[in-house]
């Protein structure tokens, strides 16, 4: 036990890659919730592709000379958002499929845009771009660990003061409204704060690792758990816990710890799935013999009420 | 204010989405306070008033008023006032919702962010739930509830909120004769004894005919106005519902049979 604490207070790479397993479990949390409650999980991997496209665009504007200060996580953030915001409009009505298309629209377009800008990007540079997909936990540097501490908390402090309006808008959009809940901005604030909590942690751990942690084990939660607040705490505990065991399996097996935590989080959903169908089973059997003896207990008291009143005429 | 009437419209036309005329001339005024059902046939454009008169929907032409305040101008207050009842379909089922939560969401909403319920909206969401006969369902999962109860809850949201215009989507369709007859008490209780206009859209109008004060008969545009026996005419009736419409008369009331009364399949 001894030996670990001692080195991880040795290597900072490793205390930056525990810091930001939690911070990734706090975004998670946040906003990988929220987002399965809408129905709009595809909305992670959506936004992580956009900010491939806007990262792309980024590196074009400033190889080409045009806005040399445009570093490309500009560009990233600005299609991250601007996903979030088209995915807001299709779905201003509350409906989740038209948001769904709206993201597999956006989608393929900025990887279009993507492939479309590669051709005009030096190919030194082109890495950059992939490199947006496959982050490593294990390589952050501190701006990254405090761009993403920024985030987690400036989404977590959101999420915390409109959690209700969140969930208001996603059960019941119509209704928000109509009592005067400003339900439209609350939509778009949920959505574009996600937007950039995605596209930042994807540009910080990667892709691999924001997917598998935004929506499985939000799914698996929402599976099991019966209260907003139960999933919340669930989904935190289920991604952290994917997140250290695959680093702790990094150390002890050679392979990446967002593939050991991306296999652990998918698994949950499986198995949340397979409880539930097991207490399903259950339910059923108890509704039936509840169901009976109810039957015979109603049975038997009109049959005896029936007996009294034929006496009674008699 | 008292002598604003609840809804007052003038030549309003209303697109659905697709380009489609919803509604079109539509002119009536209804007084303050009422308890108004919007009686008329799948498609006729019942729901699309209400819409439009929330201000969830902008009209195409003319205008419609609620208390006096317009529905596009003004629609931050009608707001205020109102408490909306959707379809029971139009609420999502994928979040882990609890009895408590959605009646308490009557009261929330009225509120400003965080929006904590006190003792007292929990006690008045108890009250509300109680009048529907689901006090013991408060920590009860609602999506797990039968179609009945769920509507019956959310009946209950409405109760428990604050506003003078409960304004209620379809509440009886799908639902058994015991929540029917619930839902139906309970709002004619609740309007009896608060100073509150109840706008209830439904497609059969004899649950609530002996409690309904004004019926707005709809098909596109307005075919009737008037007091339940007064629309519940042979003449009126078969004009939206078809040829095979009739009229009964049940200890001084008449009532209307369609083919398939009770089950919403007019054209």
């Amino acid at each position: 036990m001894i030996e670990i604490i001692q080195l991880i207070l040795e290597s900072p790479f490793l205390q930056r890659a525990l810091i930001a397993a939690v911070l990734i479990a706090v975004v998670a949390a946040a906003s990988g919730t929220f987002l399965v409650f809408r129905g709009l999980s595809f909305m992670a991997s959506g936004v992580a592709h956009a900010a491939l496209g806007g990262t792309a665009l980024g590196i074009f504007l400033q190889d080409s000379g045009l806005v040399p200060w445009f570093d490309p996580i500009l560009g990233a953030l600005l299609f991250s958002v601007l996903v979030a915001v088209f995915t807001g409009y299709a779905g201003e009505s509350g409906i989740t499929q038209k948001m769904e298309v709206a993201v597999g629209v956006s989608f393929a377009l900025s990887m279009s845009l993507a492939v479309f800008l590669m051709y005009y990007i030096p190919p030194y540079r082109v890495p950059q771009i992939w490199g947006y997909l496959i982050g490593d936990i294990l390589l952050l540097n501190n701006i990254d660990v405090i761009m993403l501490a920024s985030t987690a908390v400036l989404l977590g402090f959101i999420t915390l003061l409109f959690n209700k309006e969140f969930v208001y808008v996603s059960v019941d959009m119509e209704g928000s409204l109509a009592h005067g809940m400003n339900a439209r901005a609350y939509h778009y604030l949920m959505l574009v704060v996600s937007a950039l909590a995605i596209a930042l942690a994807t540009k910080a751990v990667g892709a691999i690792l924001v997917y598998a942690v935004m929506v499985a084990p939000a799914a698996a939660s929402n599976e099991l758990v019966k209260s907003v607040r139960g999933v919340i705490l669930s989904v935190f505990i289920i991604a952290l816990v994917a997140e250290l065991v695959g680093l702790a399996t990094s150390f002890v097996v050679f392979v990446s710890p967002s593939a050991i935590a991306g296999i652990l989080a998918a698994l949950s959903y499986l198995l949340a799935l397979q409880i539930k169908r097991m207490r399903e089973k259950v339910h059923v059997e108890l509704d039936d013999s509840s169901l009976e003896t109810e039957n015979l207990e109603e049975v038997l008291e009109q049959s005896v009420t029936h007996e009294h009143r034929e006496g009674h005429v008699h | 204010m008292a002598s604003e009437p609840l809804l007052e419209a003038h030549n309003l036309a209303v697109r659905y989405p697709n380009g489609e005329l919803a509604l079109h001339n539509v002119s009536f005024h209804i007084k303050s306070p009422s308890f108004m059902a919007i009686i008329g046939p799948n498609g006729s454009g019942k729901s699309t008033l209400v819409k439009t008169f929330l201000g969830l929907i902008k009209p195409f032409k003319g205008s419609i008023r609620v208390n006096g305040y317009d529905s596009v101008k003004k629609s931050r207050n009608i707001r205020k006032m109102v408490r909306y009842v959707p379809q029971r379909d139009r609420i999502e089922l994928t979040i882990p919702m609890k009895v408590k939560d959605i009646v308490l969401m009557g009261r929330l909403l009225k509120k400003l962010p965080p929006r904590f319920a006190s003792s007292k909206d929990i006690r008045i969401a108890k009250e509300a739930l109680e009048q529907v006969d689901m006090a013991e369902l408060w920590e009860r999962p609602f999506p797990e509830l039968s179609g009945g109860q769920r509507q019956r809850v959310l009946v209950a949201r409405a109760l428990a909120s604050e506003g003078s215009i409960l304004v209620l989507d379809e509440p009886l369709a799908g639902t058994d004769v015991e929540s029917q007859d619930l839902i139906v008490k309970a709002l004619g209780k609740y309007h009896k004894e608060n100073d509150v206009s109840i706008v209830m859209v439904t497609h059969d109008l004899n649950p609530v005919h002996l409690l309904v004060e004004d019926v707005l008969l709809l098909k596109n545009t307005v075919i009737g106005i008037g007091e339940p026996c007064s629309i519940m005419d042979p003449e009126l009736m078969k004009k939206v519902y078809g040829p095979t419409a009739r009229i009964v008369e049940h200890s001084g009331h008449r009532y209307c049979m369609t083919r398939d009364s009770g089950i919403d399949r007019h054209d």
